[in-house]
This record gives structure tokens, sequence and C-alpha cells, in this order.
């Protein structure tokens, strides 16, 4: 006889934390800050894959895009480079846990400061987060 | 429905510094980026004129369906209106133009080759 699939208690959401409605977005440069000197920009995708997949469960890294920004702390020099956007979906308690940020965060920093970035940009909702001090922890 | 996120915590667990809202929809932000693309690529030529793309040194005489110009009229007056950007009609087509022609891979040529034989059949 098959058997029957236990149903949720009522009220009790089957998945902890609720759906995975909350689009967290990192941009992974291919150049140093000055423009020119390319980074192990795979090796950081790869990397930040990882490190989604552990933390909140999966990632989806997009073919490079073509991105430019100004460096307003070398007299508004424009850099241009081929981003990759990783996308990852997470639910609102996964991204607000300080555990979670702390691992994101701590990632962001270590490539920042690795790959010799200006800054290091992640969209969390609908708001764009800089991080521009890399010191370690 | 929208999450409600505490940002301020977001921000303090990252050690980041919060730096405004972003559009992460699809068609509102197809549209900023093409506005970012416009802001950040179009400069004014050094001998002075309108702002282009100086990469843009080809001319040629395109024709045109009348609707197609009334879009890119309409396009381009949204784009003033919201966010006092001066984009001529035709500036917006070669970027669209170029756009596209660097998005084509080459089965999607060939494709399009062979809808028109059979069209033209």
């Amino acid at each position: 006889m098959a058997k029957r699939r236990k149903k949720p208690a009522r009220g009790r959401l089957p998945l902890k934390g609720g759906r995975k409605r909350v689009l967290v977005v990192l941009f992974v440069p291919s150049v140093e800050r000055d423009g020119t000197t390319p980074i192990k920009q795979d090796r950081w995708v790869d990397a930040a894959l990882e490190m989604f997949g552990r933390v909140f469960g999966g990632a989806t890294a997009y073919p490079k895009a073509k991105g430019i920004w100004r460096d307003d702390e070398r007299d508004g020099v424009l850099v241009k480079d081929e981003p990759v956007v990783v996308h990852c979906y997470t639910t609102p308690a996964d991204i607000e846990d300080p555990g979670n940020l702390a691992e994101l965060g701590s990632f962001c920093r270590t490539m920042g400061r690795n790959a010799r970035q200006g800054e290091v940009g992640l969209v969390i909702g609908d708001e764009y987060f800089a991080i521009r001090e890399f010191s370690a922890e | 429905m929208k999450p409600h996120l505490d940002m301020n915590k977001i921000a303090l667990g990252l050690r980041a510094e919060r730096k405004g809202h972003v559009s992460a929809g699809g068609g509102y932000f197809g549209a900023m980026q093409l506005l970012a693309e416009i802001e950040a690529r179009f400069r004014v030529p050094v001998g002075g004129g309108r702002a282009t793309d100086p990469e843009w040194t080809e001319r040629r005489l395109v024709p045109l369906a009348p609707r197609t110009l009334k879009r890119l009229e309409a396009i381009t007056e949204d784009v003033r209106a919201r966010s006092g950007v001066s984009v001529e009609p035709m500036q917006l087509a070669a970027l669209l133009l170029e756009k596209t022609t660097e998005q084509l891979n080459e089965d999607e040529v060939k494709d399009l080759v062979t809808v028109r034989r059979r069209a033209s059949r």
C-alpha cells in the first residue's frame, strides 16, 4: 500500500524561513581598479557560487556583461570592465541572519582586497550596498 | 508581496554602506540599464556639437517605417523626461542596432536567413 505523505501542521510552513523571494546580486569584476590588470575572474565566480550555495542554498552566474564605473578617488577616471553578475534567491530570514551576513561580507572584502578593487557592489532586495573597506576581520 | 527587510541591519552585518534604491525588475531595470549606458557613453565632441558616441564614425541613410520613427521619438522623449538625458531618435536607433547585432549569434543569423528564404518563395 502506498504511503500517504504527511501534511505539514496547520499554520506551519514546510520550509524554514519561508519562500526564497529576496534577490541578492553580486558583481564579480574582470579587472583591477586600474582598469587594465586582469583578475582571475573565473576563480572568483566559482568561489562566489560556492559561498552562495553553502550559505544561501544556490546561485546563478550569468555570462559576462559590459560595465563602467567612475573612480572618484582617482580624479574621476572611468574604469571599464566585463563583470559577471551572480544572482542568488534567498529568504528574508536567511539574508538578515548575522552569521550569513558576516560570511557574505567577508567574501566581498576578500575579493575586494585580493582583486585590488575600489568598491565591491551588492544588490539586496531593492537596495545597492557598497563595500569599500577591505581590511581583514 | 515585497518582503520587508531591515536594510540597516543588513548594512551593519555586511559592513557595507547603503547607497540607495535600485529596481531589480524586468522591464524597468532594462530601461534603467539603457539610461545608465547612454549617460556613461555619450560624450560631447571636442569641437562642440551634440553629444554622441565617439566610436560612431560611419553614416548611412536608413529607411524606416513611420511607426518605427514615432516609437523611437516616444522612447527618447521618455528618456529625456525621466533623466534629463537628451538623446536623438536616430542615436537611440544606432544604440539598439549595435546591441542587437552584438547579441545575435551564428545560429540565429542562419535562422534569420532560412526564414527570409522561405518567405520569398
